[in-house]
């Protein structure tokens, strides 16, 4: 069997600002997978992102991206990574033209070809100023430069937040046509969890700095389940299967970490599976207590 | 790092056309200047001023006409490039945070601030230098030479405030570019008063005691000094830029998403 190999490998890395803390994150991202990185806003998701590109300094721990550690040399490790912002970044005044000279003078690997032809596939003008773009034209714009330098790893923070379910779909179909390639790899960053659910291969979990689920999204959606019963019968679960409840006017409904044992152990409750969104508010709803 | 240079010229696009209608302003103003100076009225209003009522010597009227000349020889050099576009727009666009991933070191992404800015008053100065060569070809206000050292002069004293402004920049981070470009003209200031602190003692002291005879001496000494000591500028530019660089990396390395 193939040894798979990793190309995000975060091991025990912390970064304190006082006010929040990121707290021993460790995870991985195989090659050739799309792994999501879920959490509520503020849970620590873009100062991950950062430190894994090394935009910000970590305060311990290690990050190795594509087997090396990006202690050595994080910029020519950059040259095989296309990143996609919440924000575009480029100037209001800038045409794809004039990104296209930029990019070309920086990227060793910049595919001018490819870069027109992204542009004409999303439908986007290269004469006009991208200020006067929309933002989902913006969101576009910027996968286009993220996938005309032949990158083998795309990490992109909260590229579907804010826009409409349909350019939401084409962005996920666009995505989906990157990772064909077996050595193409994604990491995106999303609170909008059904995005995730229809691409991604992996996910992390994170929650107030620290990272509370990582791995393989069927087998967390498998494992994970909503357990619908009576206030008087909670009690009877128990704790170790519970991640944690809800209790309303006309019963309870318990987030259970292992809905097979809980079928056999519970053969008169209902069980269903429980969506990646539920599995999320659950487990944030248990850090808080 | 070339493209990062390109897209800091694209930056400067809008004072690059002020720059170039000033070129054009600079040029005609200093060319009917220099044939008034030398055959028309400002050339008789000189004659008249050294006369006995005025006790003006030749070596003062000549000062006077080159005082306005140097004025216009520096406007090219001062509006040619101005950091702190570059930083604002940057700031504005989020540009610091796409900059931070590409695959530039932090080392090369600041020194292409710095290239810019030698790039481009490389071109003002150039063009300063042509224009230097049609006003001698015109008139005998000033030699070549004593053009060339006033240009040399400052194109470095700009250079000097452009590598303050990328250190205060940097320091203070997004979104304080203003700050900073006091910050800068504050330092650049500071600078000539440690530099020049004999000088400007005796400035003040003649002007205190109301000596116009030392006044006037110590006001043409340092347009002499512009003119002749070009070359002392250019070394205090060199050395300035190597120090805010080296300052700024450090402060940029420490900070992280700054430039």
């Amino acid at each position: 069997m193939d040894d798979i190999k990793n190309v995000i490998e975060l091991s025990h890395v912390s970064k304190d600002y006082g006010d929040f803390k990121l707290d021993d994150v460790s995870f991985s991202v195989p090659e050739g997978s799309v792994c999501g990185f879920i959490g509520q806003n503020g849970a620590g998701k873009t100062t991950t992102i950062n430190l894994i590109l090394d935009v910000i300094r970590r305060d311990a721990g290690e990050i190795r991206l594509f087997g090396k550690s990006i202690d050595e040399g994080s910029a020519a490790l950059r040259e095989d990574i296309g990143v996609v912002f919440d924000e575009m970044g480029f100037h209001e005044f800038m045409t794809g033209r004039d990104i296209n000279i930029m990019m070309k003078n920086i990227y060793k690997n910049w595919d001018e070809q490819a870069f027109f032809d992204n542009l004409k596939r999303f439908s986007l003008p290269s004469k006009k100023k991208c200020g006067d773009f929309s933002r989902g034209m913006r969101m576009k714009l910027q996968i286009a430069v993220a996938l005309s330098h032949n990158a083998k790893l795309l990490v992109m923070d909260e590229p579907t937040s804010g826009l409409d379910p349909i350019v939401r779909n084409e962005m996920i179909n666009i995505f989906r046509e990157y990772v064909v390639r077996e050595d193409h790899t994604i990491l995106l960053s999303s609170h909008i969890t059904g995005d995730l659910e229809k691409i991604a291969d992996e996910v992390v979990f994170i929650n107030g700095g620290r990272i509370v689920l990582a791995g393989n999204k069927d087998d967390i959606l498998e494992r994970h389940g909503l357990l619908k019963c009576k206030k008087s019968e909670l009690e009877k679960i128990s704790t170790s299967l519970i991640v944690s409840s809800e209790v309303g006017d006309y019963g309870a409904q318990v987030l259970v970490n292992d809905r097979h044992a809980a079928a056999k152990l519970y053969p008169g409750m209902v069980i269903e599976p429980a969506a990646l969104e539920e599995i999320m508010i659950y487990y944030v709803n248990r850090a808080r207590g | 790092m070339k493209g990062l240079i390109i897209k800091d010229i694209m930056c400067l696009r809008k004072q690059l056309t002020v720059f170039a209608f000033i070129l054009v302003g600079v040029l005609a103003v200093s060319v009917m200047y220099v044939l008034s100076a030398s055959f028309g009225n400002l050339a008789e209003v000189a004659k008249e001023l050294q006369n006995e009522k005025n006790n003006l010597s030749a070596r003062d009227v000549k000062n006077i006409a080159t005082e306005a000349l140097i004025l216009f020889m520096l406007l090219p050099a001062a509006t040619v490039c101005d950091m702190v576009f570059v930083f604002a727009s940057d700031a504005k666009a989020g540009f610091v945070k796409v900059a931070a991933t590409l695959p530039v070191p932090l080392w090369k992404r600041l020194l292409a601030k710095y290239m810019t800015v030698f790039a481009l008053f490389g071109i003002g100065a150039a063009v300063d230098i042509a224009i230097a060569g049609v006003l001698c070809a015109l008139g005998n206000i000033l030699t070549f030479g004593e053009f060339l050292g006033i240009i040399i002069s400052a194109t470095s004293a700009m250079c000097i405030y452009s590598a303050f402004v990328i250190l205060w920049c940097v320091v203070l981070g997004s979104g304080s570019e203003q700050y900073a470009q006091l910050l800068s003209i504050a330092s650049l200031i500071a600078l000539f008063v440690i530099g020049y602190f004999g000088a400007l003692k005796n400035f003040f002291m003649a002007l205190l005691t109301d000596n116009p005879d030392s006044l006037s001496e110590i006001l043409g000494g340092p347009i002499e000094y512009i003119k002749d000591r070009g070359g002392v500028f250019l070394i205090a530019a060199a050395a300035v830029c190597a120090c805010t660089y080296f300052a700024a990396l450090k402060i940029a390395d420490r900070k992280r998403g700054v430039i």
